[in-house]
């Protein structure tokens, strides 16, 4: 089967420190980037335009979902077969976009969802009991049974990305894409993947206290359905 | 007499405020609506809202009528937080318009694209 077109969408969020290398490591993978920059308010627009393929930029910042579901609509537009979300802080690394991407195909599956379970560099263990809460929540509330619930990077074919309309703008969209692959009925298959954490991808990264926020965006989120 | 009419007053004005405000969350509209006709009820009929109170273990009447108002107050405010995010996602479609529509590409065929669009636009 052939790769087709994939896109490899990138939300950043004053990342000036990192994009360059992020992105210049995800051209060299030969797939297509869009660098989706949400309101950054330092020089992150200006690097991803200077050495990227393709930068969006939200005139306000909105949250990761909103820059993910910009991406994702733009990947379709350009009639992306395959799309691939990536952090842009360095944690993820370009090779397992090919696991993933292989995955796909062997599975004849419609979303491949990276997994932490088994690989993790550096997870801190405030980390990783506030992971191993969020996956069973998500279990409970999806039905999926998953390993990983809040993790950014994933793949999806085209089918499967049409049917994710993300309406949480911030880290609460993690949760919601999972329920609308539960919802969607479509396949899917969790893959091991490597985090690498380093102390910048720490400090910008999610704290404990975010879980708070995330449950009462997904109970305001089922109130406004 | 005039702390009822008073208060019938704003209770049907929250029952008609839940009834307007179905379609953007039923399940709010419907806990307000119940609610303020719960809080009808028990101002014209004090009496029940005594042996209501003490059954609930509230005490005086008066006291479940305010816990009553409290609870329509924090629906209402739901109801107004839901609003907020209504606009935020109307303002989120027009942000992703805005970005999709000013693309920057360092790609010869999207540029190509882009300038062709341009020209048609003029």
């Amino acid at each position: 089967m052939s790769m087709g077109c994939t896109w490899i969408v990138i939300p950043a969020y004053n990342e000036e420190h990192v994009i360059a290398g992020v992105v210049g490591e995800a051209l060299r993978s030969g797939h297509r980037v869009v660098l989706v920059d949400d309101g950054s308010s330092d020089a992150t627009p200006e690097i991803g335009a200077r050495i990227g393929d393709v930068v969006l930029r939200h005139p306000i910042n909105l949250g990761q979902g909103a820059s993910l579901q910009t991406g994702i609509t733009f990947a379709l537009a350009q009639g992306a077969d395959f799309i691939v979300t990536f952090d842009a802080d360095g944690q993820h690394r370009i090779e397992d976009v090919s696991k993933l991407l292989d995955a796909l195909m062997a599975h004849q599956a419609d979303f491949a969802l990276g997994s932490r379970a088994r690989q993790t560099t550096n997870m801190p263990n405030s980390r990783r009991l506030l992971l191993w809460g969020a996956t069973r929540f998500t279990r409970i509330t999806t039905g999926l049974n998953v390993t990983d619930a809040h993790n950014g990077l994933r793949a999806m074919t085209r089918r499967g990305a049409s049917r994710i309309r993300l309406r949480q703008n911030r880290m609460a969209h993690a949760s919601e894409i999972l329920e609308q692959i539960a919802s969607s009925g479509l396949k899917y298959i969790e893959v091991s993947v490597n985090i690498e954490y380093s102390s910048y991808s720490l400090a910008k990264g999610q704290r404990s206290t975010d879980a708070i926020d995330i449950l009462l965006d997904l109970c305001a989120g089922r109130l406004q359905q | 007499m005039i702390v009822q009419l008073i208060l019938t007053t704003l209770l049907s004005g929250v029952v008609l405020y839940a009834w307007q405000e179905r379609r953007r969350s039923a399940m709010v509209a419907s806990l307000a609506l119940m609610a303020a006709t719960a809080g009808l009820y028990l101002v014209w009929v004090p009496s029940h809202a005594t042996t209501v109170a003490e059954w609930a273990g509230v005490g005086r009447g008066v006291d479940l009528i305010i816990y009553v108002w409290i609870v329509i107050s924090l629906l209402v405010m739901l109801n107004l937080h839901l609003k907020l995010r209504a606009q935020l996602e109307l303002i989120t479609a027009l942000a992703r318009q805005i970005a999709i529509a000013n693309a920057k590409t360092n790609s010869p065929e999207m540029k190509d694209a882009s300038a062709g669009n341009e020209q048609k636009a003029a």
